[in-house]
């Protein structure tokens, strides 16, 4: 047995059962690190979402799973068969004695066992469903299929992101499902506050697109107010025809960096004054008026002048920037408060002096591979209940005895029985 | 426990002050006005928030009043203006902490501080406040006073460079990618703080450093380097257990459809919605294995059948068929899509200054206490009167006053 670990206190007491796969895993592994007693409910040969890669040694195990790792530190697992009717009634059981359930079956799945809210909140009155669904629960959406690709597609940002010549491209790493499970923490959250004030619990339901048009920054807008779309055009951001560089090369690798005045214009100033003392400034650029220059300027301008002078100005600062590396680049914008940021991979996160700094990574304690693999630490730093994240991911059924016997408190015959049908 | 069977929000009663600008900060509080809290709004013609000078603007026409991205993350709210470098307005900015539940923030530390508006001074004033401050690195650390916006944080966790097609620079997602990770985090963690204070009587004070909520959509990849020392690239469409997984091009001016097909049963669909075309048997497709091992002859097929079809029937077919498919959307095709109709996704409120413009509604829907968008966002100033009369009870004479100074500027 590894060591106990601390958990938070900021939600200590409240019980999630959590039957979400990779779409609302995350939803549960907040719950977690606020301190709620999560217990993951597993299908017999354990969560779908074990089979996503990467694997501990790229060892394809439903216990390896860095995906499974990461979303489910300081949960507990059973394994139950929902299908059954001795699993409905465990189930049932469960929900008796918690505060919520956590799902993202297909919309309709959990009504059709009679687990639906209706069936939930007769046994519970208190219970709060949360429900993660790709398009809602209402028609037309609530039949339609979805996985991430065609979320990040339908909710409008694969057609803003991308090259003109290829096809327009998604967010790597399955982040609609990030988002999807942390949005429902939200909601579940604005269930809960009212819910132990009325003692009434409610169903909560996420829609996973929603979610998508949301991360658009109100880029919906343009075609009502301004009469037109941006459209996919790599590093470059542009409105109306003009294109400005917001990703250059730099030494080895690349910095994000957007030249642009108004209220920036410190940042700017502060950057050409950096080139000018390496004498890399052309005397036009030195003397430029930056204040105004930005979208104001852009959208009204007429002709290409604008962006001719646009395409100097990057084909200049290019060169400059291509003398550093994104270390070197980097260091000096935090000296000269200049807004830009590398072009960070993993190992420069994994190295960041400010993340050391604040302690982010805690290593979290794998007895069964022999290691502490460091992990993503608590998302806030809380003066009077701190998060924490609370020891590693469960295996499958880890928790049976413990929930089973300890909590339920079903008798050795009866898990005995519940095992020989295949029920947990 | 006394019921409260007339509530009609999730957080009627609750009173925030929100000194926040820009979007992580006004989204997250936004999230609780929109559920019935009372949320001022703290700005000042000094300092402007940046998303006022930001478009999309009605009409394409800039001023301050005229930001459609302001506008949307701040529904719901009062609007007050206050110059808190004047000491008159720390002492009115007290006052409303007195009055308040929650103080949310998202400068960089020191303006607080010079404010004489910490955490530390203001729980002198109300000894149970919960105050969120969130930054983009953190309260400490040597990076905590670099300034920035999403964009750079989402270059800075690592988002950009794993956007886009592997033999190019970088795709990034459009716009400040981490103003919407952030506020997930921030808004149930504040939820939690004010329910732990109902129980308890304990406030607190949170520091959410949006780098380190925003790398939990990286964990895996950290994960993987830790323990493989992988370091995740650049991966276009490819899936790990898709094939055909992509967007293929349609008929018509840059349209396309995005599909994937994971298991044999979606294979059987997607093999049905194209009318059982011959290369269906071929042997290189047999198992969901084959098909990753031999996808890129498989995108070749498919694509071959999309750029006949129309995206919308392409889709609708496939649905059927019950592939995960749907058409790679404008922003356009957002408004016209029946699905976030039925939701409610776009609602035109009336603004002060803006007449009727689109508002984006909530991702989630509660049952029983559901969040609406209850009024535009305010313009500079609107309810100064409101605030400082009605809820500080200052006299008109001392308002006009601390107008004429500058004090409520």
């Amino acid at each position: 047995m590894s060591t106990p670990v601390q958990r938070s206190v900021l939600m200590a007491g409240y019980r999630m059962l959590d039957l979400s796969d990779e779409k609302g895993l995350l939803c549960g592994k907040i719950f977690a690190d606020m301190g709620a007693e999560v217990i993951q409910v597993e299908p017999l040969g354990g969560n779908p979402a074990r089979t996503i890669p990467p694997f501990y040694k790229d060892e394809v195990d439903p216990e390896k799973s860095l995906f499974w790792f990461s979303y489910n530190t300081g949960k507990k697992s059973i394994t139950l068969d929902l299908a059954t009717s001795e699993g409905r009634v465990v189930f049932q059981d469960l929900v008796k004695v918690s505060d919520f359930v956590l799902e993202s079956f297909p919309v309709g799945y959990l009504d059709n066992l009679g687990l639906g809210y209706e069936g939930l909140s007769r046994l519970n009155p208190r219970i709060i469903l949360t429900s993660i669904t790709p398009f809602g629960d209402m028609e037309p959406g609530r039949d339609q299929q979805a996985d991430d690709i065609v979320l990040w597609a339908t909710g409008g940002m694969m057609a803003i992101m991308g090259e003109r010549d290829r096809p327009p491209v998604r967010m790597n790493l399955l982040q609609s499902y990030f988002h999807a499970g942390a949005e429902a923490a939200v909601g579940s959250m604005a269930a809960h506050y009212p819910r132990e004030l009325t003692g009434e619990g409610q169903h909560v339901v996420v829609n996973m697109q929603a979610c998508i048009v949301w991360t658009l920054m109100n880029e919906q807008a343009y075609p009502i107010l301004h009469g037109n779309s941006v459209q996919r055009n790599g590093v470059f951001v542009g409105s109306e025809g003009m294109r400005q560089r917001m990703v250059f090369p730099c030494k080895d690798g690349q910095i994000t960096l957007l030249l642009t005045g108004g209220p920036l214009v410190f940042s700017l100033r502060a950057f050409m004054q950096w080139m000018d003392e390496k004498g890399m400034c052309p005397h036009w650029m030195a003397e430029k008026d930056w204040s105004m220059w930005g979208p104001a300027i852009f959208m009204n301008a007429k002709g290409d002048e604008v962006q001719r002078e646009i395409d100097a100005i990057e084909s200049v600062v290019t060169a400059f920037l291509m003398t550093m590396t994104k270390a070197e680049i980097y260091a000096e914008a935090l000296k000269r408060r200049i807004l830009l940021a590398p072009v960070a991979t993993v190992v420069d996160i994994a190295t960041s002096e400010q993340l050391v700094a604040r302690n982010y990574f805690v290593p979290i304690q794998h007895e069964d591979l022999g290691m502490a693999i460091p992990y993503p630490g608590p998302f806030a730093k809380l003066s009077e209940t701190p998060l924490a994240v609370a020891g590693r991911a469960p295996h499958i059924g880890e928790h049976n005895e413990e929930i089973y016997s300890g909590m339920l408190g079903y008798s050795k015959e009866k898990l005995v029985k519940l095992r020989a049908i295949k029920t947990i | 426990m006394i019921p409260e069977t007339n509530r009609r929000y999730a957080f009627e009663g609750i009173k925030i002050v929100d000194f926040a600008w820009v979007g992580v900060g006004p989204i997250t509080s936004k999230y609780i006005a929109d559920h019935g809290a009372t949320v001022i709004r703290i700005e000042s013609h000094t300092r402007p928030d940046v998303l006022r000078l930001a478009p999309p603007w009605r009409d394409g026409q800039p001023g301050l009043d005229r930001s459609q991205f302001f506008a949307s993350m701040n529904t719901s709210k009062y609007g007050v203006t206050l110059d808190l470098s004047k000491p008159a307005a720390q002492e009115l900015a007290k006052k409303l902490i007195a009055w308040t539940d929650i103080a949310v923030e998202s400068f960089t530390p020191k303006a607080m501080r010079n404010w004489g508006l910490e955490y530390e001074q203001l729980r002198q004033v109300n000894p149970k406040l919960i105050m969120l401050s969130t930054c983009q690195q953190g309260q400490t650390g040597p990076h905590a006073l670099y300034p920035g916006f999403g964009q750079l944080m989402a270059s800075l966790s690592g988002y950009y460079h794993i956007s886009g097609w592997p033999d190019r620079d970088p795709a990034p997602p459009y716009g400040a990618y981490t103003d919407f990770i952030a506020p997930r985090f921030a808004a149930t963690v504040l939820m939690a703080a004010l329910d732990y204070r109902r129980r308890t009587g304990v406030g607190q004070y949170i520091d959410l450093a949006q780098y380190e909520a925003s790398l939990h959509f990286l964990s895996p990849a950290l994960l993987d380097y830790h323990v493989n020392s992988r370091v995740l690239g650049r991966e276009g469409n490819r899936s790990f257990r898709a094939a055909p997984h992509g967007a293929y091009r349609c008929k018509g001016e840059d349209r396309w459809l995005a599909l994937s097909v994971s298991n044999d049963a979606q294979w059987q669909g997607l093999l049905r919605a194209l009318s059982n075309p011959s290369w269906g048997a071929d042997s290189r497709f047999v198992t969901q294995t084959d098909r990753l091992m031999h996808c890129e002859e498989l995108d070749r097929l498919v694509e071959a059948w999309t750029v006949q079809q129309k995206a919308e029937a392409a889709a609708d077919s496939l649905q059927q068929a019950g592939v995960p498919a749907g058409v790679v959307q404008t922003c356009l095709d957002l408004h016209q899509d029946l699905r976030l109709e039925a939701w409610g996704m776009f609602q035109y409120l009336e603004h002060k200054e803006m007449g009727p413009s689109p508002y984006e509604g909530h991702q989630f829907h509660l049952s029983k206490t559901p969040g609406e968008l209850r009024w535009a966002a305010p313009v500079m100033g609107q309810h100064n009167e409101f605030v400082f009369k009605e809820i500080l009870g200052l006299s008109d004479a001392e308002i006009a006053t601390l107008s004429e100074e500058k004090v409520l500027w």
